[in-house]
């Protein structure tokens, strides 16, 4: 057991943190509730990252001034328009090219904080290996100060912050703590979701009073992300992390198992995580936007990102994708390239340009490391590939006379996604490049099921030396434990993919079978969670990004 | 092309309709542009058609369509471009 306040998962997270704020937070009055919060969320960030909660304090000051500098710039351009009409369009592209120069020393500053604090080791490293490439062996040592916690995640948000001041999407907000509290806000900043100003700031600051309908839904969401995280996610680990430790043991079966078992570890964990966060800010009566929507029904690699990590993928299309292939050199190759080589082809081979940017930009938002960079350019090929293919494909099933929308072609599309999901997620947990080669060499090369008869693979687990001397791993009750769950995992999506809202369903059922509901949960975590001795529990995937 | 100044408002807004149904038809045929409200929820406008729509758009009206304006409930359908297309020339004027 972790007593330390690490993570939403640890003890002291549920027992003492979050139902001292919950308590602090409905006793004060109501226009002081956001700074319950904000000391919550200070607070929370100390305990993770102690003196490194300087640099979510200097990124929040930076965009509170380079807000209200834009601020200033539009009722600057306002006056002066009031004055003279005639002159509008010259004074609003004026204003906008000032207000575009501080946004971007905004955004860039703030980037420039992620750089030093997240990419500076890789960096260097990369700058050593291509100077030892002109035989120049010159070390380069950059110093490490630390990362601090979930400062991918909040740098977006302050980066969105400026863009839709720019964008005239928002008002500067004059109000320092308000910034700071859609920064830091505890239930978030470990892994997201990535919310935008407009969604959540007014909520922050309104104060809403905990009630009995957003303390049950609340609690339901955050019992069911537990259930994701301790039955499936940490218990998996066992099996998980020996194999990518060590995978030059292991023949392509095992490395095929390992890919399907860590990306439902991965949708598990991080799922599970934003469980915990929106059901936590429910209670508060926040709506933070959703990051999953079912990813596993996907029918394409593309709807797997609508699906999959979805404020991300939507912060990289709406400030990245969008506004790139918008800006006038891109509209002229969209145009040109549509002009010779048609509809279909043309808007594809100029929007490749920015999706190389946005698929690039995913990968090492992820991590500094070159398998995270080859995961982003993975899905940047798959993403192209689909749409170069996709005429052959329509034609090639029109003379085959297949129905697009019949059981077959989906069923097939679906497993064909699945595979590609396996394949990128085998190279994201991979120790490396060269670990994910291997491991895909094997895969591909060495596949057989040997591991599977012999024993091999239900021998694979790690070692507690402190507790035993032998391998404690899973056995047959642990995968049961596991499918059980994934069943009940496929039935809620099933039934929210058809337009249901179970929390709502549940919310208006009478008392006893809400009541059994969060007993049965609470119960099925005790009983089928993952810790205590011989067990690994995950630390948050995501918080390390 | 821009609607000519001197036509009724009624004849200008059946002219735009008619003018964006016709690239519409040009970028991706086979819809009934007329009746069709969800074009970019059921995917028939995808990002990449968006890419080709927006410039064919501004050259068409004379606007500029800034990316904080491509969102589904600005092209979810003919009527919806219109909206989009006559509130920013007027916000231009």
């Amino acid at each position: 057991m972790d007593f330390s306040l690490h993570s939403y998962f640890s003890i002291l997270y549920i027992v003492a943190f979050l139902p001292i704020v919950l308590v602090a937070y409905q006793v004060v009055a109501q226009r002081l509730r956001w700074a319950v919060l904000l000391v919550a969320s200070y607070a929370f960030f100390w305990a993770i990252s102690s003196k490194l909660i300087v640099f979510i304090l200097i990124s929040t000051v930076s965009v509170y001034l380079a807000g209200r500098k834009m601020g200033a710039l539009f009722s600057e351009r306002d006056a002066f328009i009031a004055q003279d009409k005639t002159r509008k369009k010259e004074l609003k592209k004026l204003y906008q090219k000032k207000a575009r120069l501080v946004c971007g020393l905004g955004v860039g500053f703030n980037l420039l904080l992620l750089a030093c604090l997240k990419y500076l080791v890789f960096f260097g490293e990369v700058t050593g290996s291509l100077l030892a490439l002109f035989g120049l062996n010159v070390p380069v040592a950059v110093p490490y100060i630390g990362v601090p916690i979930g400062i991918s995640f909040y740098t977006l948000m302050a980066a969105s912050y400026l863009f839709d001041i720019y964008r005239g999407t928002i008002a500067p907000d004059t109000n320092l703590g308000r910034i700071a509290l859609f920064l830091s806000f505890f239930p978030q900043i470990m892994e997201g979701p990535i919310c935008r100003y407009g969604q959540t700031a007014e909520q922050l600051w309104a104060g809403t009073p905990i009630n009995k309908d957003n303390l049950y839904r609340g609690s339901v969401r955050i019992l069911w992300g537990f259930a994701k995280k301790m039955i499936v996610a940490d218990r998996l680990n066992l099996v998980v992390k020996p194999i990518f430790a060590d995978y030059t043991s292991y023949d392509g079966g095992v490395v095929a198992a390992a890919a399907v078992l860590y990306t439902l570890q991965l949708y598990c964990d991080f799922s599970g995580c934003m469980d915990v966060a929106l059901g936590t800010a429910r209670i508060f009566g926040i709506a933070l936007p959703e990051n999953f929507r079912h990813p596993f029904f996907s029918r394409t690699a593309s709807e797997f990102w609508l699906r999959w990590h979805i404020t991300l993928g939507s912060w990289l299309r709406d400030y990245i994708f969008y506004p790139l292939s918008l800006s006038a050199p891109m509209k002229s190759l969209t145009k040109a390239a549509r002009h010779r080589i048609g509809n279909r082809y043309g808007p594809l081979l100029a929007g490749s340009v920015t999706l190389f940017c946005v698929w690039f930009a995913n990968g090492l938002w992820h991590g500094a490391g070159s398998q995270y960079i080859f995961f982003g350019l993975y899905y940047f090929v798959i993403i192209l590939l689909g749409g170069l293919v996709e005429p052959l494909a329509q034609s090639v099933c029109a003379k085959l006379h297949i129905n697009r929308e019949g059981t077959a072609w989906r069923t097939f599309q679906w497993l064909r996604t699945l595979v590609v999901v396996f394949v990128g997620e085998l190279f994201f947990r991979a120790e490396g490049m060269d670990a994910g080669l291997y491991m895909f060499g094997q895969l591909v090369g060495n596949f057989t099921f040997e591991s599977f008869t012999n024993g091999a693979f239900m021998a694979i687990g790690l070692t507690f030396p402190s507790v035993t001397t032998e391998v404690v791993g899973l056995c047959l009750q642990d995968y049961a434990a596991v499918a059980a769950m994934v069943v009940i995992m496929t039935i809620v999506a099933v039934v929210e993919e058809r337009g249901c809202c179970i929390t709502e369903r549940l919310a208006h059922k009478n008392l006893a079978v809400r009541w059994v509901v969060l007993y049965a949960l609470i119960i099925a975590i005790v009983i089928f969670g993952s810790y205590g001795v011989g067990t690994a529990p995950l630390d948050p995937i995501y918080a390390q990004f | 092309m821009p609607v000519p100044t001197h036509m009724g408002p009624r004849l200008k807004e059946r002219c735009t309709m008619d003018e964006i149904i016709e690239i519409l038809e040009s970028l991706k045929p086979g819809v009934d542009y007329e009746t069709a409200d969800n074009l970019v929820d059921s995917r028939v406008l995808d990002s990449l058609t968006i890419l080709a729509l927006v410039p064919e758009l501004e050259d068409a009206f004379d606007v500029t369509i800034p990316a904080v304006e491509i969102v589904p409930a600005n092209f979810n359908s003919a009527q919806a471009i219109d909206a989009l297309v006559t509130r920013l020339v007027e916000e231009d004027a």
